[in-house]
């Protein structure tokens, strides 16, 4: 394309900087301007062979990104094959895992997983809504700026330091003041009962909510300003009150961006597995009460398989890998096929 | 809504002929202006109610805020006092096991600079070309990749580590920073695609079209306008991606899986801070818990810097842009 100077359209003015010679000699010195220098600098550079190379690299990047998003998927598929032709997908609803006896069963750890994500999102969803909507809506410029970058900077946190923090800060006072607390209030003694040791499915989701929040506050808040100012605008002209303007106009105009950052704070919650591992106990019982030790798919596999390294136990283990992933895949994909619907349908409208 | 009514033009109510006006139904002038009277009282009256229930809400969202920040900010400034005690000359220098007087964690600082240094390595350029890839192809192919770049991001750090060990260091049978590098690098490189390609297009197309109208090679095209004017763009995000590598524990757990050694060779089982935070932090011991606060200080603070980092690149390119 380069190469082609195409015939000025018809009916175009032509310009005098348009200069037509087949090589720089045959144009006197004079009258040589840049375009015709460029032309030839262009023309003696001649070979595609750059473009070539451009395109191949292109297609290579991609390539090489392919091939490990497929190796990922067929390696773990492979190595937990000798699982699922164990026991097949009875594995989903088996709930005792006994090594010594070749029987493996997921249930203990789905039904662990699902807990714990369920009270961290119970825990941070309207908590961080509602920061985010003051943030984005309510608060002073002066102080929604700084507790926005601030939230940010703390969303960065590494979540072994949020395990850290859980495990060496969090359980004492779990097992000290929390728990005893839960155990006392009337209605909620069903969910909250036995012993009070610290490590539970509670503080687990307590860790999780933690480490979720900040995700949830900072997609909230980008949800929310996003939502169109006539829309606001109409509602204040209805004679809507501030606040009213933010519950009824705002938060259902970022509804869809607010869904997709749930669903993706769900999805870091499920497959979040080294500070689960160091709150939860890890115990393979169902649990009865969020009281009790437990045990995720991802504090399970960060607890086996140090030990395992061969074999059917090893096989099973990855089985866990694959679970989670299908999993966390299915909540992740739904999240961004809800971003993209709000992103067609425009902000928020 | 109700507000509005109370807003009623005096002139409407005071014609009783006008067609469509509420008015009409009612009677004379005198009994318009009482109806009127009554709607502006009941108005205010809900207008104050509405006041109380908004300044109810900013309450309420002010009590989420503080909920939301008291564990957050109480962590950081935990970790900070605890870590603060742990450091010393040796802990930067020495890479003693915990314990012993003069304990330190060189090795695994090193360690992780190592790993997440060859992670980056992999993940950066060939990042950048995917991006590129898609910035410059439509249709099922560049889509299918692009949304397998975002369902890559939410996969567990845990399954990637996995994978690494499935691939680099049971076949070998020798746990190595490399396959470290390599899981991390599978971690990144979903954020580097998918930031580089929103950094690139945000270099105006005019400006695409200005270097090919020029005769420019669509490569030099790339190299000189795109990869430059998305520049800062693309530093930020590459920032972003390193930060989250430099944290993560669980890919490392099965792969470059820690070592007490000071090391060097990429080959090598190697320490990183977030192992050394794992294992010592769940230790029973306040010796080894110390070295984990100190460990998990010196992490913080790196990824503070890099987010920072990030934040002023992008703020630049905000200003230039503008």
């Amino acid at each position: 394309m380069p190469d082609d100077v195409d015939p000025p359209a018809p009916g175009a003015p032509r310009t005098p900087l348009t200069v037509r010679a087949s090589t720089l000699e045959e144009i006197p010195p004079a009258e040589r301007t840049p375009v015709a220098g460029v032309q030839e600098a262009l023309r003696k550079r001649g070979s595609r062979r750059g473009g070539r190379l451009y395109a191949g690299l292109r297609w290579g990047g991609a390539t090489v990104f392919a091939a490990v998003a497929v190796a990922l998927v067929v390696s773990l598929l492979t190595s937990s094959s000798q699982a699922f032709s164990h026991s097949g997908l009875s594995l989903l609803w088996t709930g005792t895992w006994d090594p010594p006896h070749r029987i493996f069963g997921a249930e203990t750890l789905i039904v662990g997983t699902l807990v714990t994500t369920a009270v961290a999102l119970v825990l941070a969803v309207p908590i961080g809504v509602a920061t985010a909507a003051f943030l984005a809506e309510l608060a002073p410029r002066w102080l929604a700026a700084p507790l926005s970058v601030l939230i940010d900077l703390i969303a960065a946190v590494p979540s072994i330091v949020v395990g850290l923090w859980g495990l060496l800060v969090l359980t004492p006072v779990f097992a000290g003041h929390v728990e005893p607390f839960f155990q006392k209030v009337p209605v909620l003694e069903w969910f909250f009962h036995g012993p009070a040791v610290g490590p539970s499915i509670l503080l687990a989701g307590v860790v999780l909510a933690v480490m979720i929040l900040p995700t949830i506050v900072a997609l909230s808040r980008t949800a929310l300003a996003g939502v169109a100012l006539t829309d606001r605008e109409a509602a204040r002209a209805l004679g809507g009150t501030r606040w009213q303007v933010v519950r009824r106009a705002v938060i259902p105009g970022a509804r869809t961006g607010i869904e997709a950052a749930v669903t993706l704070a769900m999805g870091r919650a499920l497959g979040e597995s080294i500070a689960v591992a160091m709150v939860i106990g890890n115990l393979f019982v169902i649990p009865h009460s969020l009281l009790h030790p437990g045990a995720t798919l991802g504090s399970a596999i960060i607890n086996t398989f140090g030990g395992v390294t061969t074999g059917l136990e090893r096989s099973e283990v990855i089985a866990l890998v694959v679970i989670l992933l299908v999993l966390t895949a299915l909540v992740n994909a739904g999240g961004q096929l809800l971003l993209r619907s709000r992103a067609q349908s425009g902000h928020g409208t | 809504m109700s507000a509005l009514t109370g807003t009623d033009a005096p002139g409407a109510a005071g014609a009783p002929g006008a067609p469509g006006s509420v008015v009409v139904i009612g009677g004379t002038a005198a009994d318009a202006t009482a109806r009127r009277r009554t709607i502006r009282a009941t108005s205010a009256r809900t207008l104050a109610r509405r006041h109380l229930a908004g300044r109810v809400a900013v309450v309420l969202c002010l009590v989420a805020v503080a909920i939301s920040l008291t564990p957050l900010v109480a962590l950081v400034a935990y970790t900070t006092s605890r870590g603060i005690h742990a450091l010393s000359v040796d802990f930067f220098t020495h890479s003693i096991p915990a314990g012993i007087p003069g304990a330190g964690i060189s090795n695994a600082i090193v360690g992780s600079l190592i790993i997440v240094g060859l992670g980056a390595a992999m993940a950066v350029p060939v990042g950048i070309v995917t991006a590129l890839f898609l910035l410059e192809r439509r249709g099922l192919i560049a889509g299918t990749v692009r949304f397998a770049a975002d369902v890559l991001t939410g996969v567990p750090s845990i399954a990637i580590g996995i994978f690494a060990y499935a691939v680099l260091v049971e076949p070998f049978a020798h746990f190595s920073a490399l396959a470290g590098s390599f899981a991390l690098a599978v971690l990144m490189l979903p954020i580097v695609i998918r930031s580089s390609e929103a950094a690139m297009r945000s270099v105006p197309r005019t400006e695409w079209e200005a270097g090919l109208a020029l005769g420019v090679r669509r490569g030099r095209v790339v190299r000189s306008i795109v990869l430059r004017g998305a520049l800062p763009g693309l530093v930020t995000g590459n920032l972003l991606a390193v930060a989250r590598a430099v944290g993560e524990t669980a890919p490392l757990l099965f792969t470059s899986i820690g070592s007490q050694l000071f090391n060097l060779d990429p080959s090598q089982p190697t320490a990183a801070m977030p192992l050394v935070i794992y294992a010592q932090g769940t230790s029973p011991f306040p010796v080894d818990q110390l070295i984990a606060w100190g460990t998990a200080f010196v992490l913080l603070v790196l990824v503070l810097i890099l987010s920072v980092l990030a934040r002023l690149v992008a703020g630049r390119l905000n200003r230039h842009a503008r």
